[in-house]
Parts: structure tokens; sequence; C-alpha cells
């Protein structure tokens, strides 16, 4: 078989030996059409790669169907290799993916060909050969195969939603199947098309999906319940006949128990609505006994009980109305609880998340008992709301802590550590969206801060802080300024009065940020500049809010600008646009459009807002903070620099950089008071040093001394950042716009005494 | 010399499969069977049509049957003890167990039941089997200096072969009956890659297309189990053999899972003795059985109870699998009389009814209706009906399946419907460019056949061909030859080259 070492780049050899394996596809030894099938594989394989992008497609097709020919070979071996095969094909076009699954001839394959042989005789192989060549192999004789193919749709489920859609049905067969093998690749397949969104289950479906919890096998078992826990359910019926299933699944098989509480959590977690009919339904059977005992031996009421708890981390679940004593009967859980929901929260966290739930909610059910007339009803509903995801936030930030204590245990690497928890406080930041759009700054200033701390801990410890944790500190702040100007903006919005001068602040501050954000890191990926770009829009999109017409082109030509950045990069990443980016493209084209509405489709600008919320991305490791330090040696008010007054005077800046490449263009910025700003170019080529750290230093220029005796100025650095069009009127200075690496030093000037 | 092939029975119809073949001189029969819709001279092949009929002893060379059904094997006693054929005779161990079971049955029903005139005897079915040889699978046999014929498993019932025939240097597959999907008891066909003139393929389902068998079974489930969970009682007419095996595993699966109490019945007679036979001959049956057979035999159904005529009214719902399969007599139709008039029963009828029995009317039936038993019973029928569309005949799609992995140079059709068969003839013709032919009955079709001449070639001829050249625009040797290692035919290459040249 070709080894894996060697480089063909020559495409004709490459296509000679393809067609050569494909003609062994028909010799009438086994053994030879076997390998014949491995080699068109790999020839293929490579073909595939060397063909131009236009063609890559075609080609990669034509391979699938060739491949597609041998799963009706009469030997067992070869059908095994075939669907391996299959398997590994990385794009073919859905009408003939949906081909696979029916036996008629669809329009879309009627007419097409490949070139290929499809008898020995016939050197063209048409697109319906692949017909049925997928069910065909879940409905071999030998297990061998069905797996094979089991496995295959694994990975061919990922390329089409559609073809996925018509796979469910007969894979949902498949876990009906003898062979354990099969069943639990079916299982696997049906994770796969899970994680990906891909999977719808009906009704018809859910009792061959729940079946398998009863399965007497350990892993199928194991297997359902991971499939079990992605799928969304639509309909209360198919919820309780999932929590059913899972309840006999734990009386079966007591020794699952902790993975079962795990799924029930977590799919209560997703389903609060239903979660909520069913403890109501079963409240009485969670009460105690006469005797006053909880009846906790009981699998069935632990099972519940696990359920009930889960149901205020639910997002859709404003209300929290899970009877509070239920958190306190939950707490003789602990033990069991803790095992099942070591992932989620440790045992503390637990304990704490349990004794708040029930103590909150009594609060507010004492309220509600007082409050008679409506408006007070309506302050206890906003209050519940807020309960609710105030247990939310708890939970949250229990679970961060829970994230630093396991790090703190752990000796790892500093940098693992710092990395992983700064992914944590970035995952966690996701959950706070609601709780901004909710208006509970408080809670979400003070969440943020105590992330704040535990970051800064970790950075000082270290020697100098990584990008990462840089790159999270700054987001921090940027949500937390958003935020606020989010909580002035609805304010605005109820109130209709209120400075706007508190906001508009607030968003200048938030976009220079960004801008930050933006420009002084390299290594950022596709995914954070889009990200970074979003937040943003929605800057600017409040900045709209208050409906100041003065500087409305200003933002709209910024908004543009931003927007037609983001559709460069989706175009380049193939990345997905969130709902709030694409009604955002929408309106912007509306209002281009239209010469004189540009103000009355303000309000859908506003009305987009709604749509947006935080998406969790990964922080790729490379990040490198672009970083500079200025100081001038021996410098303060008592030991100034001397100067004659009139003459230009050189001041000897010592400079470090950091991460600074030498492409970048950068300025050391002279300002005198507020009026006068002098810029020299620093050409880093001169200084030599590598890009990581360089130290140097400069003399540099200031030629606008003042008449006077004893003045100051202050030395910054900054970075002119290339893509921003924005233009700058200095003359011999940087042509756009600037972005500043340190905070300026002052340096002071004497009138030089003779 | 060519092939001379000529359609004795099933030309353009099904019943009676009988095909004559001529290869280089030797003459074999591929099956005897008889039609079991006439009772008159047609319900025979007829062999009169063979050359120098007086003696068939001298003419035919063998005879090959390819599995047990009447309608393949139905003629055979006729033939030898009648006759007087007395050369060889080739089928497989199972076909030989079974074959005399359905011929002694159909003996009686016809002679001991109906009072038809005897047209073989008990005795006759004994010496005839007599001068059987049984083959296994894949097992060469040399019948005389020039013919070799060999077994490939075929599906479609137990004990049902394919049969591949080489006289000289022509060769033909004879499919008789065979299923391209497996079933639960039963594997899929399995057959080499040969070097063929001819394949003679039955064609009975030449225009349909199955949906996958897990659709059919969950269909067949469900209604049974609703049937059932409403309290009404199933009968499920099958044929002894086949079906009632694949249907009652089926079942009994779905039982064991279900944890259904609902007892499953078999009637009484020829299906226990049938599931017997399954459970010996397991080696012939589907992977799945040889593989858990060690641990339990799936014919070993432990929910299934022997039926009892005083159960017929006995309250509570229940699954009966009663013989015959088209409800033409006997105790499925005992049966049906009893539970045809309630709602809540309900009856299968299986995919194929030959017209004027009572299945064949119920499946052009709209529910309720009336059906006239015989010339004063008739009985109102309000029981719902569910065809079944489970069938050990392969599709359209597995007949072009089977043709275009045997790529032979012709091929011809039996066991068809004229119509259907022009479909598939076409569809063989156009798409895998192989010339196709369905010959009416007693009609002959000639094609020609292989003839190898020996030619030599040199020792330098030879080794080119095994090292070929390959020529490409950038040549790298070093590359080359690590491709040429990697290349896994390079020493197989010689068995397309061949020390002989092929000619006609």
């Amino acid at each position: 078989m070709l080894s894996n070492g060697i480089v063909v780049e020559d495409r004709s050899l490459v296509e000679g030996c393809y067609f050569r394996a494909v003609a062994l596809l028909f010799d009438a030894e086994n053994c030879v059409r076997c390998s014949a099938v491995r080699a068109v594989s790999q020839w293929g394989q490579l073909l595939v790669a060397l063909n131009p992008d236009e063609t890559k497609r075609d080609w990669s097709d034509a391979l699938f169907v060739q491949l597609c020919l041998m799963i009706r070979d009469t030997d067992m071996e070869i059908r095994v290799t075939a669907f391996n095969a299959l398997g590994k094909i990385q794009t073919v076009s859905e009408d003939i993916l949906l081909q696979t699954l029916s036996k008629k001839a669809s329009a879309a394959t009627k007419q097409k060909s490949y070139p290929g042989q499809y008898t020995a005789k016939l050197f063209k192989v048409p697109a319906t050969a692949a017909a049925f060549a997928l069910v065909h192999g879940l409905e071999d004789e030998f297990y061998q195969v069905r797996k094979s193919a089991c496995h295959a749709l694994k990975m061919l489920t990922v390329l089409s939603a559609e073809f996925s859609r018509g796979v469910v049905h007969i894979l949902i067969d498949m876990l009906n199947d003898d062979s354990m093998v099969v069943r639990l690749q079916a299982l696997e397949t049906l994770h796969c098309m899970a994680m990906h969104d891909y999977l719808k289950v009906e009704e018809s479906h859910l009792d061959m999906l729940l079946g398998s919890l009863m399965d007497n096998n350990a892993l199928i078992r194991s297997a359902a319940r991971k499939t079990v826990h992605l799928t969304k359910l639509q309909k209360l019926a198919m919820f309780r006949s999932c929590i059913e299933s899972l309840i006999k699944n734990l009386e079966l098989y007591p020794q699952d128990e902790a993975d079962i509480f795990n799924v029930l959590y977590k799919i209560g977690r997703e389903h609060g609505k239903f979660v909520i009919n069913i403890i109501k339904e079963v409240s009485q059977e969670l009460e105690p006994t006469f005797d006053g005992h909880l009846a906790m031996n009981n699998v069935r009421t632990a099972a519940l009980l696990v359920l009930a708890i889960s149901a205020p981390m639910s997002l859709e679940q404003k209300i929290c109305s899970i009877p509070p004593q239920i958190f306190s009967y939950a707490v003789t859980l602990l033990d069991r609880l803790s095992c099942g929901l070591a992932d989620v929260m440790d045992q503390n966290t637990i304990l704490a998340y349990l004794s708040h739930c029930s103590r909150f909610t009594f609060a507010s059910a004492s309220e509600n008992f007082e409050g008679q007339a409506l408006d007070s009803h309506l302050k206890d509903i906003r209050l519940w709301k807020k309960s609710g995801e105030i247990c939310h936030l708890f939970s949250e930030s229990m679970e961060l802590k829970k994230v630093t204590s396991l790090l703190h245990g752990n000796l790892l690497d500093p940098h693992v550590k710092k990395a992983s928890f700064s992914e944590a406080v970035l995952r966690k930041m996701v959950d706070l969206w609601p709780l901004i759009q909710l208006g509970c700054m408080n809670e979400v200033i003070q969440t943020l801060r105590s992330w704040k701390e535990e970051l800064r801990n970790y950075t000082c410890a270290s020697h100098r802080p990584d990008g990462a944790s840089i790159f999270a500190l700054k987001y921090l702040h940027v949500i937390k300024l958003i935020g606020k100007a989010w909580a002035c903006y609805s304010s605005l919005k109820n109130l209709q009065f209120k400075g706007m001068g508190g906001l508009e602040a607030l968003l200048i501050k938030t976009e220079r940020r960004l801008k930050e954000m933006l420009y002084r890191f390299a290594g950022l990926s596709r995914e954070e500049n889009l990200h970074i770009l979003e937040l943003m829009l929605v800057t600017y999109t409040l900045k709209f809010s208050y409906g100041g017409t003065c500087c409305l082109e200003y933002y709209m030509n910024r908004l543009n600008f931003v927007l037609s950045r983001v559709e460069y990069l989706r175009k380049e990443g193939s990345l997905e646009l969130s709902d709030f980016v694409i009604e955002l493209q929408n309106i912007s084209c509306e209002i281009g459009n239209s010469e004189d509405g540009s103000i009355n489709k303000l309000c859908l600008l506003q009305k987009c807002l709604n749509l947006f919320s935080l998406k969790h991305f990964v922080l790729s490791r490379e990040l490198k903070y672009l970083d500079a330090e200025v100081d001038v040696c021996g410098n303060d008010f008592q030991n100034p620099l001397p100067f004659i007054s009139g003459l230009p005077v050189g001041i000897p800046v010592d400079i470090t950089l950091y991460n600074i490449s030498s492409e970048i263009r950068l300025w050391l910025e002279i300002t005198l008071g507020e009026s006068l700003t002098q810029f020299v170019f620093l050409d880093l080529h001169e200084f030599g040093g590598l890009n990581e750290m360089r130290k140097f230093t400069f003399v540099a220029p200031f030629y606008k001394t003042p008449n006077v005796k004893y003045f100051s100025l202050k030395v910054s650095i900054a970075m002119e950042c290339m893509s921003e069009s924005h233009h700058f009127k200095h003359r011999n200075g940087p042509k756009y716009e600037l972005v500043h690496l340190c905070k300026g030093r002052e340096v002071h000037l004497s009138m030089a005494v003779k | 010399m060519g092939i001379e092939c000529l359609v004795l029975g099933a030309g353009q119809e099904v019943g009676k499969s009988c095909v004559v073949v001529t290869i280089n001189g030797k003459r074999i029969m591929f099956d005897c069977g008889m039609h079991m819709g006439y009772l008159d001279h047609r319900r025979y092949p007829e062999f009169s049509l063979i050359p120098n009929s007086q003696d068939f002893s001298d003419s035919i060379s063998c005879i090959i049957i390819t599995h047990f059904h009447l309608d393949h094997v139905g003629a055979l006693p006729y033939f030898t003890e009648v006759c007087g054929y007395s050369g060889p005779i080739f089928m497989t161990y199972p076909t030989k167990a079974l074959a005399p079971l359905m011929l002694e049955d159909y003996r009686k029903v016809m002679v001991d039941r109906r009072g038809e005139e005897e047209q073989f005897s008990s005795e006759h079915i004994v010496r005839c089997l007599k001068k059987v040889t049984a083959v296994d699978l894949k097992q060469t046999v040399q019948v005389d200096k020039d013919i070799q014929i060999c077994a490939y498993y075929a599906g479609h019932v137990l004990g049902a072969a394919m049969f591949y025939v080489k006289v000289g240097n022509s060769a033909v597959v004879y499919t008789g009956d065979y299923n391209m999907t497996p079933d639960r008891h039963l594997g899929a066909a399995q057959i080499d890659r040969l070097q063929l003139d001819l394949v003679i393929t039955e064609s009975t389902y030449a225009t349909t297309y199955r949906d996958s068998k897990y659709v059919r079974e969950r269909e067949f489930l469900k209604v049974v189990h609703k049937c059932v969970a409403g309290g009404g009682k199933v009968l499920i007419p099958t044929f002894a053999l086949g079906r009632a095996q694949e249907l009652c595993m089926l079942l009994h699966d779905y039982w064991e899972r279900m944890n259904l109490q609902v007892p499953i019945y078999f009637s009484a007679g020829l299906t226990i003795q049938a599931n017997m036979y399954y459970k010996i001959l397991i080696n012939w049956t589907s992977q799945k059985v040889k593989d858990t057979h060690a641990t339990r035999n799936a014919f070993d159904f432990k929910n299934v109870i022997s039926f009892d005529r005083s159960l017929i009214n006995a309250p509570g719902p229940c699954v009966l699998f009663a013989t015959p399969g088209m409800i033409s007599g006997g105790f499925s139709l005992e049966v049906f009389r009893h539970w045809a008039p309630y709602e809540e029963n309900l009856v299968t009828l299986p995919g194929y009814c030959v017209a004027g029995t009572i299945g064949h009317k119920l499946m052009s039936a709209k529910i309720p209706t009336q059906i006239q038993l015989d010339e004063d019973v008739q009985i109102d029928v309000r029981c719902q009906i569910h065809q079944l569309s489970f069938s050990p005949h392969t599709d359209a799609k597995g007949i072009m399946d089977l043709v275009k992995f045997l790529s032979p140079k012709h091929v011809i059709l039996v066991h068809g419907e004229k119509p259907k068969m022009a479909t598939l003839k076409e569809k063989i013709e156009s798409e895998l460019g192989i010339q196709c032919r369905y010959p009416a009955n007693n009609e002959t079709v000639c094609i020609p056949s292989t003839h190898h001449v020996k030619a030599g070639a040199s020792d330098a001829f030879l080794q080119s061909c095994l090292c070929p050249n390959f020529k490409f625009f950038k040549t790298d040797f070093e590359r080359g030859s690590d491709l040429d290692d990697d290349f896994p035919q390079g020493d197989e290459c010689c068995s397309t080259v061949q020390p002989g040249e092929e000619g006609r």
C-alpha cells in the first residue's frame, strides 16, 4: 500500500495509477479486488488533493461512486474495505449522498456520470451506481460490514443536513441489531450527528433510542445516554418518556447511577419548562412519608430530585417555580449528587447551591404571599425572575470557583493553568449576557470583578503575563463597559430621560478598548477577530440609540466599514455570522439604498440589538500581546533634562518593545500640553533585536522647545493601524489611526543653567 | 459450436422452471418443475422437444435442481420414473432432504384429497431421490470428463443454490431463484466473479424496487403489535418453509424485546417438522444464525406453541402461523372463516397470491367486504388486512447488481412476466451493454461460446507484460520504482495476461 511518507505531485502519474487500480476492481480474484479497493481509495484521495478547487468536488464524487460499486461485491471483506474507504472521503455532493439512500434514480443524479469504470467494458460510472449503497451496507448479513457502514455514515452525515435527516430513520433501526458492535457504532454515529445538531428525533424513533438505555451492555447504555442528553425534545410527552426510561435504566442497572444523574441534570437544564411540568405532577411522590422519612432509597425519587434541582439552571426558564423544600430534600443526596455532577460542580458548590436555592425562593414565596395588589404582584414576578437568574449566576460563579480550585490543586505547568483559566472565564462569560439584558448590572460587575482578581492573581504570579490572559482581562473590561452602556441604554428606553453624556463616554471608551484589542494582539484567529468586530457593531448600534444625529454620518460610515470587514472575514474563513450581524447587514443595506429614510430606519437598528448575545469562543494559544515600555533614565522633576529655548533638544528614551515585528509602523509621540504633538518615526530595522523583545535607547529630538524656564513633555509609543481607513492630518506624521502601546511617560526639562 | 438454450418452462411466465442448455455438445437440464396453475398436460415441461427424446438418459448428460420448490422440482419423479431418465441428478443436501417431503405432500393433496389421477407414486419419489447426488456449496463436481459443476449459495430458501457449469471453455451460470438481501434466517446470494458466456437468471421482480428491509419489518411489527395490543387475533398464513421461519424469528425477537406475553402458535404438521430441518441444516442459514447457534439455536422458538383446533375460539389475543399461504384451503382457511368477521383481528397476506385463491381476492378487496368461499358459503370480512412485502426473491436492483457483478457476455431472463422482463432487458442492454434475451416457452436461443486457442508467447514478451511501462510527463525513476513496490497488483497482472489468446 501507499506508504505515507512519499509525496507525489505529478498529477498524470497519480491519475495513471488511479485508473490502473480502478481496472483491477474487476479482477476475478477476491484478494486482488480487495487490495484494488484500498489502492483506489488512496490514489483517489491523492488525485482529489492534486486537483484544482473547481474540479476537486467532481473527482471526489467520482471516487465515491466508484467505491460504491464495490459494496455489492459478494465477498465480505471487500465490502468492509469499501465502506472503510467511503468513510474516508472528505467531500461528496449532496445529490449523491441522497442517492445512496434510495433505489430510484433521482432527477439530480440521472444524467450525471463520472470518469472511472462501471464494468470491465464501460468506462463511465453513472452517478446512479451509488443507489442504495449505504442502505445495502446497513442491511448486510455480516456485522463487520454493518459496523463499517455505520462508521462511514458517521463521517458522511457531517457533510449534509438533509442526508442526515434521511439517515436517521434507518440508523434508528440499527439500534435493533443483534450485534453489539453494530449497535454501539450506530449510537456513536447518532451521537456524532447530535453533536453537529443534525439529529432530529421524532416520536416514532424515540422508543428505539430509549430502548437502548435498557440494553444489557453497559457500553451501549452509556453511549445511548450520551446521545439522549444531546437531543432536543419537542414535546412534553417525549421528554416524559425519556425521563421514565432513564429512571427505568437506573432501576435496572443501579451501577449507572452517577452517569444517569449527570444526564438527568443536563437534560433538565435544557428543558426547564418540561421539568417544572413534571415536578408539579410528581411533587406528591417527593414529599416525605408520614414518619418523616424521605424515600431516598427509592431510586425514582432520587432521580426526580436530580431533575428538579436542574430547573433553575435552565436558561429558557425565567421563573423558578420548583418548591424550595425540594432543594433541601436534595441535600440528603449530596454524596450521590456530587458523584454524578462531578464535571459540573463540586460537593461544596452543590451544597451552597442547594441551600441558596431553598432560601432564596422561600423569601420570594413569602413576599408573594403578602403581596395582594397587582403592582406588588408584578414586582414579585421581577423578583422571581431575578432570583432564578441569580441562582444561575450563583452557580456559575461557583462553577468557576471550582475551576480555580481544581487548578490550584494540580501542579500543572503555570502556562497551562493560565490558559485554561482564561478559557474558563471566556466560557462563563457567555452566561452573563442574559443577566446584562435583564439589567442585573450589580451582580454582573461583582462577578466580573471577582474573575478579574482571579485572573490577576494568575498573571501576577508569573513573570510576564501571556497574551491570552491579557486578552481575557481586556475582554472582561470591555464586557463591563458594554454592560454598563447597555444598562444606560435600557433605562433610557424605559424612562425617556437621563443625561446622555454618560452613555456616550462609555461608548467612546468601549470603542477605543475594542480597537486596542483588535490591534494589540498578534495571532488573533478569524473567529476572535469577528467577535471583536461584532462587539464593535454593538457599540455603534448602541450609539444610534440615543438619536444623536450630529455624528450620524460618521458612525454610519464606521458601521459600514466594520460590516465590510466582517464580510471579508466571513468570505475568507467561511465563518458563520450571527443573526445580529446578518440583520445589521440587511438594515445597513436598506439605509444605504434609501436617501431620506435613514433616521426612520434607526429604530430597526435598535431592534436588532435584541438579537445579540455573547458567543463562546476558544482563545488561540499563540496570542501575543504587543506592548512597549518607555523610560527616560533618571529623569524626574527634581532631575530635569537641560534645554535651550528655541533649539531642538534630544531626549534619551529607553524603549522596550514586546512582540513587535519590524513591519509595524511605530511612532514615538511627544506631546506638549494639549496642543502640540510631535511624531518621530521609529524604524525598527535600525535597532535590531528579536521580535519577542527589543531593548534600545533612542535619542528623540524635540524641536519646538517653548520659551519657558521649565516644561514637561509626555512621551509614549503608538502604533499605526494600517487597516483603519481613517486619515490623520499630521504632516510628516502617521497617516492612519494610532493605537497607544504604553502609558505616556512624563519627561521634565528645564532651561540649561550656564 | 455455440450454446443452445431451450426453454421448456418459466419462459415469460412463473412456474415449471426447466431450461435445457447444450454447451459444446453436452446437454444439461436445469430444474424440472411443474406448473401449479394447470392440471392438464401443461403442468409439465414439454419434454418431447428435447432432441433425441426417445432416450433421455442418452441425450441429457445431467439434471441440476436448484431448490426444493415444486415449480423447480415437481416434475422430477415424473421425468425419471415415467419418462425414464436414469442419468445423474445433482442437488444440494438440504434440497435432497426436503424435496421428497414437498413432493409427497403434493401427491397426497392431489391424489388423496382431490382424488385426481396419480402422476407418480410415493415409491416413484423414493426411487427418484435415490438417483440424486447431493453436493455441497463451492464443491466442484466433475460430472464427466468435460462437465464441471459447482454450487453457490443463493439465499431464497433453505438449500437453494445457483449452479455454475463449465463445458470445455464455455461456462454458464443458472441462478434458479435467489435473494440478494439477507433476511433473518437466510443469507444473501454469494458467488465468485467468474468468466461467463451466459447467465440465466430469474426475473420475478423485474421492475420492483423494494424499500429497506428494516422499513418492512417495522411496518409488519407495528400492525401486529397494534392488533394484539387491542386484543385481536393475528392470522399469518404462510408456506411451511421459509417465510414462516423468517416471520417467526422476527416476531420472536420482538416479543422478547418488548416482553410481550401474547402466545404465538404454529399450526401443527409440516411447520414444526420444518423447524427441525432448519435446526439440523444450520450451516445453510444466515451468518447470524450460524454465529449464535452455539449458544442458542435461533429456531428454538421458546414462545412458540403448537396450535390446537380448540383454541380457535378461545378468548384473548394471539398470533397464529397456518398453512397454506394463500388461504387456498386447509387450516388457514378454516381459521380465516372464524376470525375474518371481527374488526379487531388481522390477517396478513403473502406478497404474491395466485389468482383464484382467497388471498388473491382479499388483496384487491376493500374492507369490509363479503367473500364467497364456495357456492353456498359466504362470509363477511371485517378484519384488517396487511399485505406483507417480504419476499425471498431479489428485486430489480438485485438482479442488476448480480448481472453487473458477473458481467457475462449474454443474459437470458426466465421466471418472470413478459412485459416486466422486456423492461429489464432494455435496462441490462442499455446500462451494462450486455446482450439480453427472454425467450418464451419451447423457444430455443443460440449464443456463441468461447474457445481458447493455444498461442505461444516468448519469455521476453511475458516479462514485458509483467512490468507494464507507465508513460508519464515527468519521470522520476527512483520515485517510480517506489511506487511499483507500493502498487499492490504488480504480480497479479499475470492473471489478466494468460499465455493463450481468446478467440471464437
